[in-house]
């Protein structure tokens, strides 16, 4: 039978795992697909190749689609999620001198575990700003990344203000660890392996991670046009079908060796980094004892390809908040037609694999491992999902919870410092 | 304003694309035209340029954080990415596979913009063309050089004359169904450690 071939881009990190795995262990074939997989640099040129036709689907930030069919940065286009491509792998990292500075200003906040860090960062601005120092510089990857929200939310903690009491920029995450060592930034929220990059070279040290901020928050996405997804539902699900296959061998502790020499030629970062990041241990700060990462990227466990609409949601609130979006915009209307945990439910039901019954879920609402319903086997246990500052989303209830920050108004972004 | 005033600004990697697509708008009567080629300080470079129109290289690295310099910019006319018209599909494929992208101000009509990135189109492609043209015609003398070296070992190694030495690489070429240079290339790899 002849494969039906598919253009599908991708940004070289280490969460773009199951696409090649999906081609790599041939799982597209056994669902009848070849997967012509072509790297990208740039999240803008994924975003407008998909957009525009020249991909079918990419690996991309989980807030692209949601962006793109609202019109943020380019012309509306309708795109849809119907599958995450794994939870985990970000940190934020800072170079050892705002480190140091951190640990001087507030050292009851840095001995603690990591989600204290943000208020030795504020006690470090604040004696700088009374003595009119330049402000500090953080580095995400794409103004909707998980990874400026995440940066954004870990600040926004400890009372700083993203957009005023620091500069925030944007860089490729291969050039993170450069521009932390030539000190155009001091530090940035970026995925594996691009802190471990800086850690090895022993310039930086990691101060929280995404399992600190919000340990399932949502990070990249299959991204495609509504439009194509609806014109060829069965190869969709056939490629959502091997991408879940793929997620389960990606999880795998035998294979997790195989995929750190699967991705380490495409990252082009040295194999060691890799397999650390995958499975190994390392001492996120000087002084602290080697531990695995807290934020060690999980593809298939927890439910982590399932595409919660709940988390669509959280995603626009961060949007409105920091003025990426109006606030009136109608979040419930753009998470149902972005996200869709239909079109991942109708693929992989019966299937042996489980799937969560319900499209939402209360956000950052347990202390302890807690179930949800599968449709047809056994619960999945889903582990705590606290944030850092403890609050919870409600996803009926967007517009109050963007309330809760007391951001009033957030008309020009920029326009507060 | 009129069309001719439109701020301008390219940013290429390659510097050869770049005059080419300034030359182009120069020649078609858009005066206020400037070429970056990126660095450290691109955004800080672009923020003081405030330019109408950005064409850019759709794969650069770059991109990323010019975005992000739009999104924050206290300038209330933001740009945004765009080909030209959404319905002109035509011209949205022909900019993606000539690799070019274009920012423009929110608001410029777009029957002002998309005579540009026609040019920047166009542009992309003559350059891309040469290049191609340039390399086959250097790989077309490398290959002719490679099938004289041959034939001249043939006649010395053989006592063919040039017509014999050459008929005879036809032939092999003919049965065997390959090029003729890579018939000349086992034959100077044979001979190799005579030579």
């Amino acid at each position: 039978m002849a494969k039906t071939t598919l253009r599908i881009g991708y940004v070289p990190l280490l969460d773009c795992a199951i696409p090649l795995v999906a081609e790599a262990e041939g799982f597209a074939a056994r669902h009848g697909l070849a997967l012509e997989l072509l790297p990208e640099i740039s999240w803008a040129a994924i975003r407008d190749k998909v957009a525009f036709g020249a991909l079918e689907g990419a690996h991309m930030l989980a807030g692209i689609p949601l962006a793109v069919s609202l019109g943020v940065g380019l012309p509306a286009i309708p795109m849809v999620a119907p599958m995450a491509l794994g939870l985990g792998g970000n940190a934020i990292t800072v170079g050892l001198g705002l480190f140091r500075a951190m640990r001087a200003a507030d050292p009851a906040a840095m001995a603690g575990p990591r989600r204290d860090s943000a208020r030795a960062l504020a006690a470090v601005i604040a004696r700088e700003q009374a003595e009119g120092a330049p402000k500090r510089r953080f580095a995400s990857v794409f103004p909707v990344s998980s990874h400026a929200y995440e940066l954004r939310y870990w600040l926004a903690s400890a009372g700083l203000d993203p957009d005023g009491d620091v500069e925030l920029t944007v860089l490729p995450p291969s050039r993170m660890a450069e521009s932390l060592g030539t000190s155009q930034i001091d530090g940035y929220c970026v995925g594996e392996p691009w802190s471990l990059v800086t850690l090895s070279a022993g310039i930086g040290a990691v101060v929280a991670t995404k399992a600190d901020i919000w340990p399932l928050a949502p990070e990249k996405v299959l991204g495609l046009r509504t439009d194509w997804a609806d014109r060829n539902p069965e190869v969709l699900a056939a490629l959502l079908r091997a991408f879940a296959e793929a997620a389960v061998w990606a999880d795998a502790p035998e294979n997790r060796p195989a995929l750190a020499r699967l991705l380490a030629p495409r990252l082009g970062v040295d194999l060691r980094l890799l397999e650390t990041a995958l499975c190994g241990s390392v001492a996120l700060a000087p002084g602290r004892p080697a531990e695995p990462l807290p934020h060690r990227p999980v593809f298939h466990a927890a439910a982590a390809t399932f595409p919660w609409r709940s988390q669509a949601l959280w995603l626009l609130t961060q949007m409105a908040r920091w003025g990426q979006i109006p606030r009136e915009s109608d979040f419930a209307g753009v998470a149902a037609a972005v996200y869709r945990p239909d079109l991942y439910r109708a693929a992989l039901s019966g299937g042996g694999l489980s799937v969560p019954v319900a499209d939402l879920k209360p956000e950052g609402a347990h202390d302890a491992p807690y179930e949800v319903a599968a449709v047809e086997r056994p619960a999945i246990i889903l582990p705590p999902d606290r944030f850092i500052d403890g609050r919870t989303f409600d996803p009926s209830e967007p517009t109050a919870y963007l309330a809760g920050f007391g951001r009033g108004e957030v008309a020009v972004p920029g326009a507060s410092g | 304003m009129t069309e001719r005033m439109l701020n301008i600004l390219v940013i290429d990697e390659d510097p050869g694309r770049a005059g080419q697509v300034e030359q182009g708008l120069r020649e078609s009567g858009y005066g206020r035209v400037t070429v970056v080629r990126p660095s450290l300080d691109l955004v800080r470079r672009v923020e003081s340029l405030a330019p109408d129109v950005i064409i850019i290289d759709l794969e650069n690295p770059d991109r990323d954080s010019l975005e992000q310099m739009f999104q924050v910019t206290r300038e209330l006319r933001r740009p945004i990415a765009m080909f030209v018209d959404q319905s002109d599909a035509a011209t949205i494929q022909a900019a993606i596979e000539a690799g070019v992208s274009a920012y423009v101000v929110d608001g410029l009509r777009k029957e002002r913009i998309r005579p540009i990135v026609d040019m920047a189109i166009s542009r992309f492609n003559a350059f891309d063309r040469l290049r191609r043209e340039r390399d086959e015609a250097r790989s077309a003398l490398a290959d002719r050089k490679t099938i004289e070296r041959a034939k001249g070992l043939l006649m010395r190694q053989k006592g063919l004359d040039e017509e014999a030495a050459y008929a005879a690489m036809r032939r092999a070429a003919m049965k065997q169904n390959r090029k003729l240079v890579e018939i000349a290339h086992s034959i100077v790899t044979a001979y190799q450690l005579d030579v």
